[in-house]
């Protein structure tokens, strides 16, 4: 750490006041999110800060009114295939680009770090035809169940895999000493068991971060989701609160604060549990990246 | 698994081999994803932006889409790309020759052949493609759900009119390729003859690549000025790309002898001052007569789109990699509370746009009574309308009409920055401070002992030091920035929506309630180049004054 000239009084309290007001201005919308979720609609619309009489029924009429129950339930069912499928997929990848000889690694990684300078609006209208095409491929194969469109492949699969992802992995994976690697052979393991026994149980906080991000991404997402659904049956929630606020609740403004505030809630509680690696994540991603 | 040799897995050549299989394997599934979803989707794109496309191929129509959005600077866009393309080939190949010294003609044959082969395969490929995206239509009504119908119509696909030809016209050259490439390593006995021949066969693809890009350019170029003097007008495109051309070269020279300006004794100084000013006033003039003059037949939404993303881009990014970098500075030297005001900077970042959203807009709702409203009424001035209001900020200050240039974002763009920028200076807090991290405190030590003030340290020493992380943020900021539309998407009303739509709004739009594929995948592509080119001089300018440690 950089010990910079021990600083007058005046300057640290000087810097504490910006840090503060910073923290004020990050903070305050969240408070009157919080503030005016509890207030009358009467009250919000009079301008007050806080209610007179806290109404927390506001949160048990948006939670019915806005259908929140579906749309959680299928943000989690998302979010969960989302991250099984990107563990099952990255972790192999990047444990093979980190640890592994074969013909073509550095090309390949290569390639593959090159979509991450892609920009997602070029992707956009290529993926929705395929995954039109893939979706009526599979519906026809093998019944409506495997259908893409409105349905979960569309919304899952292709976050399965990120270059992102392995590139933040591979970079852990590619710290663990060789001694542990010649050991594990020694005693008869292969690659896959390596990975299983050694590697993993190693690399809890990259794969926590991995997790963090592919969570916050799925609960974020909004423009992919409402471009392949039709119908609520695989909206997440963030379609599902703008569907509540632009049409079924727009002067409600206290019912649309109590429906933020249920949206941000699992996202607010994952990331005080992760915020340590999170921020080291993407601390120090960003700067290799 | 008795019946296998195990001693044969257990010799060299075996485990390097289970080696590699094992390998191709994990990668497979990941591997398959990013492709298909992540790489292919660029090659996709351009294919569909030459057609006309609506749920299904129809029409194949050039670079009419181009055309359609930019008037004839898509075909100047085109000309110099597929020029660009050209030249870069020409550079990889000098390189080349220069690496290799002696023995190059034995890896130019293969090359030629890998590459036409790899041609071969994309001619195939994006033959077959509109067949078999339009299998589900060649069903007879009713069948859609018929397996063993889809099945045969899909293999169908592979046996329309010039497909089948183009097929063995591929194997040939796949064969050939094999045949000679490993002929050409059994030639040659250097140790990056596999490295030489992939490098030639790449260059040989860019200008075969070029070189298609450059004939569909000028056919199409021609029949448009063909048509235009049929209807007894002209069509000055090749003036426009002379001339277009000729300022960019010239701005080129300015910015070289600008720099070398820069090294020289005061004297000499001068007079290069003054000629890379002349230079700069030349080529700016050509630029600024010309370059309007091709996009006069623009797509009027598409500007638009254009000017309110650019006015996006500067109003956000450099406010918050400041705020950002002043904030981890202060952050960065305080010795409590670090964690806890780093984890509430965050904050914003990781909460969804849409959550966000709510409250932003309410906050900047035109009722007159909104936090908004209420503190301009303290400070004695009329409440706004806020989001509602596409009006210029310049124009609401200074109360009269000016002149585009000088009106500013419309209000309800200003709030949406506002927005943003709330939302991203966590993130730049958090990746400034890692930059801060890595700065060796040796050199704010001895800077100290010499007597340097808390300024100068962070002028001399921090800045500097700073500049790979400051770099990479910009970047990632302008590319962000450039196809944002998430957020103008939520916060839009329709009083306000020429203040709001960017390119990437507009872009959305035009697929997804005119399902105009064609057009919105040219207008992506021309969304991308304009990234690109941003990126790559702000790589060319500003990495030159990146300092790594």
């Amino acid at each position: 750490m950089a010990k910079v000239r021990k600083p007058f009084p005046w300057r640290t309290v000087f810097s504490y006041l910006i840090l503060i007001v910073g923290v004020i201005v990050a903070v305050l919308p969240f408070m009157w999110m919080v503030s005016s979720s509890l207030m009358t609609q009467a009250e919000v619309s009079l301008g007050r800060i806080v209610p007179d009489e806290p109404q927390p029924q506001n949160y048990t009429e948006a939670w019915n009114r806005a259908n929140f129950g579906r749309f959680m339930w299928n943000s989690t069912r998302i979010t969960v295939i989302t991250i099984v499928g990107l563990l099952l997929f990255c972790i192999p990848a990047a444990y093979a680009f980190a640890r592994m000889r074969f013909v073509g690694r550095n090309v390949l990684f290569a390639i593959m770090l090159t979509t991450l300078m892609i920009p997602d609006i070029v992707t956009l209208i290529p993926n929705f035809l395929t995954i039109i095409w893939l979706g009526r491929f599979s519906a026809t194969i093998c019944g409506e169940a495997c259908a893409w469109y409105n349905n979960w492949p569309a919304l899952t699969v292709p976050f399965m895999a990120s270059a992102f992802s392995i590139f933040l992995l591979r970079q852990f994976f590619a710290q663990i000493p060789d001694e542990l690697w010649d050991a594990a052979r020694i005693d008869g393991a292969g690659h896959l068991r390596f990975m299983v026994q050694i590697v993993l149980p190693l690399s809890r906080a990259p794969v926590m971060t991995v997790i963090t991000f592919a969570f916050i991404g799925s609960w974020n997402s909004l423009l992919w989701p409402l471009l392949v659904t039709q119908s609520d049956d695989w909206r997440p929630v963030a379609a599902g609160l703008t569907k509540f606020v632009n049409s079924d609740a727009p002067g409600d403004f206290h019912l649309q604060m109590a429906a933020s505030v249920i949206m941000i809630v699992p996202i607010l509680i994952m990331y005080f549990f992760t915020q340590k690696q999170f921020t080291e994540g993407i601390a120090t991603s960003g700067l290799k990246g | 698994m008795a019946a296998l040799p195990r001693d044969w897995f257990d010799s060299r050549q075996g485990r390097v081999l289970l080696e590699n299989l094992t390998a191709y394997l994990f990668i497979f599934p990941a591997g398959a994803i990013i492709f298909i979803f992540g790489l292919f989707p660029v090659a996709f794109a351009f294919f569909v932006s030459l057609y006309r496309w609506r749920r299904f191929p129809d029409e194949y129509l050039g670079l009419e889409n181009y055309y359609k959005a930019l008037g004839n600077f898509g075909y100047i866009l085109f000309f110099f790309t597929a020029l660009a393309v050209l030249v870069y080939a020409a550079i990889l190949f000098y390189q080349l020759v220069k690496r290799v010294r002696g023995g190059m003609w034995l890896y130019i044959l293969p090359g030629i052949v890998n590459a036409a082969a790899a041609a071969l395969f994309v001619d195939w490929f994006f033959k077959l493609l509109p067949y078999v995206l339009d299998v589900p239509r060649r069903m007879p009504r009713g069948q859609t759900r018929d397996r063993a119908l889809f099945v045969d119509e899909f293999f169908n696909s592979f046996k329309f009119e010039g497909v089948p030809d183009a097929g063995y016209r591929l194997l040939f050259g796949l064969v050939a390729g094999v045949v000679l490439s490993l002929a050409c390593l059994w030639l040659v006995r250097s140790r990056d003859r596999v490295e030489v021949l992939l490098r030639i066969t790449v260059t040989v693809l860019l200008v075969i690549g070029g070189a298609w890009l450059m004939r569909l350019t000028l056919n199409e170029m021609d029949e448009t000025i063909q048509l235009a003097e049929d209807a007894g007008e002209s069509l000055p495109i090749w003036t426009q790309i002379i001339f277009i051309g000729l300022g960019a070269i010239l701005l080129f020279v300015a910015y070289a002898v600008w720099t070398r300006a820069v090294r020289q004794d005061e004297d000499r100084r001068f007079v290069f001052w003054g000629l890379a000013a002349l230079l700069l006033m030349a080529g700016g003039y050509l630029l600024i007569v010309y370059f309007p003059q091709s996009i006069t037949a623009i797509d009027n939404d598409l500007e638009q789109g254009f000017w309110v993303t650019i006015l996006y881009v500067i109003g956000t990014v450099p406010v918050q990699l400041g705020l950002g970098l002043g904030l981890a500075y202060l952050l960065f030297h305080t010795q409590r509370g670090k964690t806890m005001f780093r984890i509430i900077y965050f904050l914003p970042y990781i909460t969804p746009f849409a959550a966000t959203a709510v409250v932003f807009s309410t906050m900047f709702s035109n009722r007159n009574n909104s936090p908004a409203n209420y503190m301009l009424k303290f400070f004695g001035i009329d409440s706004q309308k806020w989001l509602l209001e596409p009006t210029p900020v310049n124009e609401l200050i200074f109360k009269r009409d000016l002149p585009q240039l000088l009106e500013g974002p419309g209000l309800a763009l200003v709030v949406i920055m506002i927005w943003s920028i709330w939302t991203y200076i966590g993130y730049d807090t958090v990746i400034f401070m890692a930059g801060l991290g890595n700065i060796p405190p040796e050199y704010y030590e001895a800077a100290r002992i010499d007597g340097a003030s808390t300024w100068s340290l962070f002028r001399h020493i921090t800045l500097p030091l700073l500049s790979p992380t400051t770099f990479f943020l910009s970047l990632i900021a302008i590319i962000g920035t450039f196809q944002a539309f998430t957020q103008m998407w939520i916060m839009r009303r329709p009083a306000a929506y020429d203040a709001v739509d960017t390119v990437g709004v507009y872009l959305f739009e035009t697929v997804s309630t005119k399902a105009e594929y064609g057009y919105g995948s040219a207008m992506a592509f021309v969304l991308f180049a304009t990234i690109l080119m941003i990126t790559f001089f702000q790589n060319r300018i500003l990495s030159r004054r990146v300092f790594y440690g």
